[in-house]
């Protein structure tokens, strides 16, 4: 196989050739990440995740053209992936929560296009009172419990469950604003 | 208004579970996207695993071998159910097609967490106290820094366990997130499980297993052999 020690790069790119994909392997393990990432930023949790991207691959790689671009295959998975998410939220709460968009300026695979989510959120804490930014880097971007948090905090267990719920509450306001 | 269901949504995604379905309104609506927004800024929390990876793997080559049986799991989910519908109506259209040969090679290169990168053992070193006895209780991954050596112990039936705190990809310290279990690398979401074997991570090809670390419990202390610091001789 390859050479073990070398420094390999981060996107996985190494399997393209000429502009085209050798078979559908080479195109599954080329995209399965940025795919997965993609819809991982819009559903947030892994189970959604899983079987969103199972779908876009298992439909889309049955009438795929192997003599289409690398671009080309991209544009198609991404375009698949839109689909399948769409769908998704029409079935589970019967309106659309996130998207994929259609008109990117960068190549699918890149970070930007996976998700903006990072940017938007420190945006946001930013914008929130001390103790509401406080429980939502606990609970959320360090996946602390509720009972970790209220101690961190120095506030008790329904407290810190009152102030997640408004901050969240606080938080889906100042991002709705920042949206328009 | 929901409000229980919107506090369950949002108390599954926390948890890490698949969130049901219910009917919010604007608001609450709102609220579900800057959830999942937050959810998805966790650092490292959008790598795939590798088990998922592979065994979507094997379905695809199920579906383009022409056995549409799918390989995972018992108990297919509704979603999976839908999509052999839809990709058998799609099948009319042209195929894809196979290099068998790829195929029949087996795992995938990612698939591999080949044998490991061993035991870590410096030239010359001593036994350096990382943390006291009582620091460790079992299921506490306590991180330590040498100055020569960064890394975890934790206690495995009682006796402590050590594994280097540097991902062997490039290089960048790692993290432990505790309620996913698991050492996370904050530059290419690549994560770890306690005893170092690679749990996801989105590179070409797998990176190694993380070193494990010589310890030892001695008068209520547990420590590592490492080598000096590089501001101390010898």
């Amino acid at each position: 196989m390859t050479a073990h020690g070398e420094p390999v790069d981060p996107r996985p790119l190494r399997v393209v050739r000429d502009g085209g994909y050798p078979n559908w392997e080479a195109v599954y393990r080329d995209n399965a990440t940025w795919v997965y990432r993609t819809i991982f930023a819009r559903v947030g949790n892994r189970a959604d995740a899983e079987d969103l991207t199972a779908e876009v691959f298992l439909a889309a790689l049955r009438p795929l053209r192997l003599t289409a671009s690398v671009g080309e295959i991209r544009a198609y998975l991404r375009t698949t992936a839109r689909t399948v998410l769409a769908a998704h939220w029409r079935e589970t709460l019967g309106r659309e929560i996130t998207s994929i968009d259609d008109d990117i300026e960068q190549p699918p695979e890149s970070e930007k296009a996976i998700s903006t989510a990072p940017q938007r959120v420190a945006e946001v804490l930013d914008g929130l009172p001390d103790n509401y930014r406080g429980i939502l880097e606990l609970r959320f971007l360090q996946g602390r419990s509720i009972k970790e948090s209220a101690a961190e905090l120095g506030v008790s267990v329904a407290n810190a469950k009152v102030l997640q719920h408004r901050a969240l509450r606080l938080a889906a306001q100042v991002n709705e604003k920042d949206e328009t | 208004m929901n409000a229980r269901g919107l506090r369950r949504y949002v108390d599954d995604l926390l948890r890490g579970r698949r969130p049901k379905p219910f009917r919010p309104d604007d608001f609450e609506a709102a609220q579900i996207r800057t959830a999942i927004d937050l959810q998805a800024a966790r650092l490292g929390s959008d790598a795939p695993r590798e088990a998922f990876l592979t065994d979507l793997r094997q379905r695809l080559a199920a579906q383009a071998n022409g056995t549409s049986q799918p390989v995972g799991k018992p108990g297919a989910t509704r979603r999976h159910v839908i999509v052999g519908t839809s990709a058998a109506a799609a099948a009319a259209v042209a195929a894809v097609s196979i290099d068998r040969t790829v195929i029949g090679g087996g795992q995938v290169a990612d698939g591999d967490n080949y044998s490991g990168s061993g035991e870590l053992t410096p030239n010359t070193g001593r036994w350096m106290r990382v943390a006291a006895s009582a620091e460790v209780p079992e299921g506490v991954m306590h991180p330590f820094d040498l100055g020569s050596v960064v890394g975890f112990v934790r206690r495995v039936d009682g006796k402590p366990e050590a594994v280097s705190g540097v991902c062997t990809h490039q290089g960048c310290r790692l993290w432990f997130d505790a309620p996913d279990d698991r050492l996370r690398c904050p530059c290419h979401s690549t994560s770890f499980s306690p005893a170092g074997q690679v749990l996801t991570h989105q590179l070409p090809i797998a990176p190694k297993p993380l070193p494990t670390l010589m310890v030892r419990e001695q008068g209520g202390a547990i420590e590592v052999f490492a080598p000096p610091r590089p501001n101390e001789p010898a």
